[in-house]
């Protein structure tokens, strides 16, 4: 039996040899084709050495190519020869023959099973070359990393997972991946939820965007409907883990129950008070332990109301008496620094209130949202995270031709862009609305464009429907070099980091260029659909401030006022003629409550005139400015040309002899026109007049604080100590002398 | 449309292999309460089926998953 089976297998080859051999036609095909389902039962390492042997011009004839290839590739992974099936894969490619993916999958398994992890991730690169968006594929891929330890790398893909396939359930594996891998890197920042409901599911959602905006978080979500013990407790889970920030969630519904029953107006009433009077206890309390920002939801009706269309018509309708709970919440918290109302009503009604939320999963678990809306209220709580850990950015850069209006200037002229007010052309008026917009909050904007400024001028000048002009933009380059290098001209220009910028760009090369090379930009991608560029800009969560300062609102007049200080130092022969010539006026004066908001964000962003760099937050912030024990300062300086508003501030510890300067710091826009020796006399002054017998400076050099190394000593200070990192420096205002600059006209508003 | 075992090793990210009629909340990792909500999302999208709450609650392992499936009328 045995070698008549091995004879007739012979026989097989030996046909299937000569079928391919010769020239093939109809039914020859017809022939190979039951041959070679044979030789695939049986014996399919065979085949494939015959097939390789093949030219690509004998393969053309093979009926059914691509289907013959990947069972031969299944099959050849079925006996485990996996090397073969890899060559079967590398020839198909070099053959040119598509093959279903879902071979590359089979053979990736086997081989990651079989150990081979190199030859595996080889397979699964080929599979993410053809489709990018293979979650399976990318799936393969988590492990493969996983197991060769890059870290980093399997973090990356998780964060890709879940963009691609934002569910719940893939948000919460990614989430529990993310624990057994360890560490990504990444700014740490701890975010605490409290909610009245179950918000678990949004953590994994939080997580992902942290992570996109560099951030390592850590979560805290207090037991279910918990909360107010944990704020009360001071040593409760929620206080142990020190929050930066806390998100409170309490569901109408939790606070008045009574909401469901039509409620009467003396009854809404009564509860529109008691809740007014529970949210603003349970936040002071809050805030009297722990010294994060809080963003308390907005409350929200789950659903019509039951009045239907009279519903706006009746004292005891429910709309309007949402509405105005949440007013009085937006007054309460508005009149603080460190609380905000986060517009709950908003996010949900952008995730669609049908899509958002399942009865099923209100009733079965008190949870409330679904996936697209628990990826809406992520995606909008990042705008409090980031001003919170410093990721503001500060600049946006723009492209011309396509971005700010359609067509290339250089080809069709000015009167040939799309840009007026109809279609096309008014969806780029609108961007560019936009973007004005974002001046006014102190946003900086710039060009990076290929262009010829003669082509350019004439439009940001003359061109009637431009709503941008020339001098809201505070740098350009208008040329034909490589836009990164343009980029990192413009960040140092403006004085600010590469991480401030957003670039947009509506050249996806362009975009990948400055991606690869300047990762810290952000660059954004941008619909082919210009009528999308508008609401693509204001989803960006990457601009926003915790106050805005007038500095804020004075920024862009300021370069302006820069460009023309410069031009007169140009023309200006001597230093001291130019100092002079700027008629520079300083006042001076003691910190009130209303500076805390500009002085913590100076504190926070002044690197390099900065003698101790103390990042203080808000709450110490203000308890300085409150302290007995403590003088604040504040320095406002303008010359002839504008206002720079507050550029310098110092905090001064009184002991009973003795003053310390615990910070000092001056904006670098104002550096090098001795201004600091304003501030530093005031301080000397206060002191003498109180016999204070030593006035005492602490320096800590830091990598970015050169510049103020020579401060105290500049001065008439003698370095007295060194210790562990901190120099202290010592002057005697009964003795000692400091001088103000003759160019600078001082005023003190001292209290 | 896909098997129980499929969607489950979907749901919770592990491999196909190691899921079977027995695998329940005790063998699977992430298989918890709000993992069974994501599990009971998958499976009515699969399907195509709007499952019953008090039956979501019978839901202890891949056998009676499909068993209650078919009383639905769906073979998975």
């Amino acid at each position: 039996m045995k070698r008549t089976a091995e004879d007739g297998l012979g026989k097989w080859i030996g046909a299937a040899e000569v079928a391919l051999l010769e020239s093939v036609e109809e039914a020859t095909a017809e022939r190979f084709a039951g041959l070679a389902a044979g030789l695939l039962r049986h014996c399919p390492q065979k085949l494939w050495d015959l097939l390789r042997e093949a030219s690509k011009g004998e393969l053309d004839e093979v009926p059914a190519l691509e289907n013959l290839l990947e069972r031969l590739a299944e099959s050849l992974v079925g006996v485990g020869r996996l090397a073969e099936a890899g060559d079967l894969l590398r020839a198909a490619r070099h053959w040119e023959v598509g093959l279903a993916g879902s071979v590359y999958r089979q053979l990736a398994q086997a081989q990651m099973l079989s150990g081979e992890t190199a030859r595996a991730e080889e397979t699964v690169r080929e599979l993410l070359k053809r489709d990018p968006a293979d979650l399976d594929a990318l799936r393969l891929l988590y492990r493969l990393l996983g197991r060769t330890g890059r870290t980093a790398e399997a973090h990356d893909v998780l964060s890709r997972l879940v963009e691609l396939d934002p569910t719940a359930a893939t948000a919460a594996w990614a989430f529990r991946e993310r624990a057994k891998l360890g560490e990504a890197g990444g700014r740490p920042v701890r975010i605490a939820l409290l909610s009245s409901y179950v918000l678990d599911p949004l953590i994994p959602f939080l997580d992902v965007e942290c992570r996109r905006a560099g951030l390592s978080p850590a979560f805290y979500v207090t037991p279910f409907n918990q909360y107010t013990q944990e704020v009360l407790d001071p040593s409760s889970g929620l206080h142990s883990f020190s929050p930066e920030i806390v998100f409170v969630a309490l569901e109408l519904e939790d606070l008045f129950p009574g909401i469901r029953r039509m409620p009467s107006v003396d009854e809404l009433a009564r509860s529109r008070d008691e809740i007014r009077g529970t949210v603003t206890a349970l936040i002071r309390e809050l805030h009297a332990r722990c010294p994060g920002l809080i963003v308390v939801h907005e409350l929200a009706l789950t659903g019509p109301s039951p009045h239907g269309i009279l519903d706006n018509r009746r004292g005891d309708g429910l709309s309007r008496w949402v509405e105005n709970v949440n007013r009085d919440l937006a007054d309460e918290l508005g009149s603080q620094p460190h609380t905000f109302l986060l517009p709950l009503r908003e996010v949900l009604a952008r995730a669609g209130t049908e899509r958002g939320q399942s009865r099923k999963l209100r009733y079965m678990a008190r949870m409330r949202h679904g996936d697209a809306a628990l990826r809406e209220l992520a995606r909008y709580s990042m705008r409090y995270v980031k001003p919170v850990k410093g990721l503001t950015r500060k600049c946006v850069v723009v492209d011309l031709d396509g971005t700010l209006w359609g067509g290339v200037v250089g080809e069709v002229g000015a009167d040939g862009i799309q840009l007026g007010p109809t279609a096309p052309g008014i969806e780029f008026v609108d961007f560019q609305e936009a973007l004005l917009n974002l001046t006014k909050r102190g946003i900086l904007l710039a060009i990076c464009s290929k262009n010829n400024m003669d082509d350019v001028m004439p439009v940001l000048r003359e061109h009637k429907h431009m709503v941008l002009r020339e001098e809201h933009f505070s740098a350009r380059r208008i040329n034909w070099r490589n836009k990164a290098e343009n980029l990192a001209e413009i960040a140092d220009e403006l004085n600010i980091g590469l991480d401030s910028l957003v670039f947009l760009d509506d050249n996806p090369v362009e975009r990948e260029l400055i991606r690869r090379l300047l990762p810290d930009v952000l660059t954004v991608e941008l619909p082919r659909d210009a009528s999308q560029l508008r609401a693509t800009l204001e989803n960006l969560t990457d601009f926003e401030q915790l106050a805005v300062t007038k500095e804020d609102e004075l920024r862009v007049g300021q370069y302006e006022a820069n460009r023309l200080r410069q031009a007169l130092k140009r023309s200006s022969g001597r230093l001291d003629e130019y100092l002079h010539s700027l008629e520079m006026r300083a006042d001076i004066a003691r910190a009130r409550a209303s500076h805390v908001a500009r002085l913590v964000q100076m504190f926070n962003k002044t690197n390099q005139f900065n003698t101790t760099t103390r990042r203080y937050q808000t709450q110490a912030m203000a308890q300085f400015v409150a302290s007995p024990d403590h003088r604040v300062y504040v320095l406002e300086v303008a010359d002839r040309f504008g206002e720079h508003g507050i550029v310098g501030a110092a905090i001064v510890r009184e002991e009973r002899k003795t003053w310390h300067i615990d910070s000092f710091l001056l904006s670098c826009r104002v550096m090098g026109l001795s201004v600091e020796t304003v501030l530093l006399k005031q301080i000397y002054d206060a002191a003498r007049v109180r016999a204070i017998g030593r006035l005492v400076g602490e320096f800590v050099p830091t990598v970015k604080n050169g510049p103020t190394a020579d401060f105290y000593r500049r001065h008439g200070f003698r370095l007295d100590g060194d210790v562990r990192g901190t120099q202290t420096w010592i002057l005697d205002p009964r003795v000692d002398r400091i001088e103000d600059p003759a160019w600078i006209a001082v005023t003190v508003t001292e209290e | 449309m896909r098997t129980v075992e499929e969607v489950v090793a979907g749901v919770f990210g592990v491999e196909r292999a190691s899921v079977d009629e027995s695998s329940c909340p005790e063998t699977v990792e992430g298989w918890d309460s709000m993992g069974h909500l994501n599990l009971l999302a998958a499976l009515e999208q699969n399907f195509n089926v709007s499952i019953d709450i008090g039956d979501a609650v019978e839901m202890v392992n891949v056998q009676k998953i499909r068993e209650i499936l078919l009383a639905y009328g769906v073979r998975g």
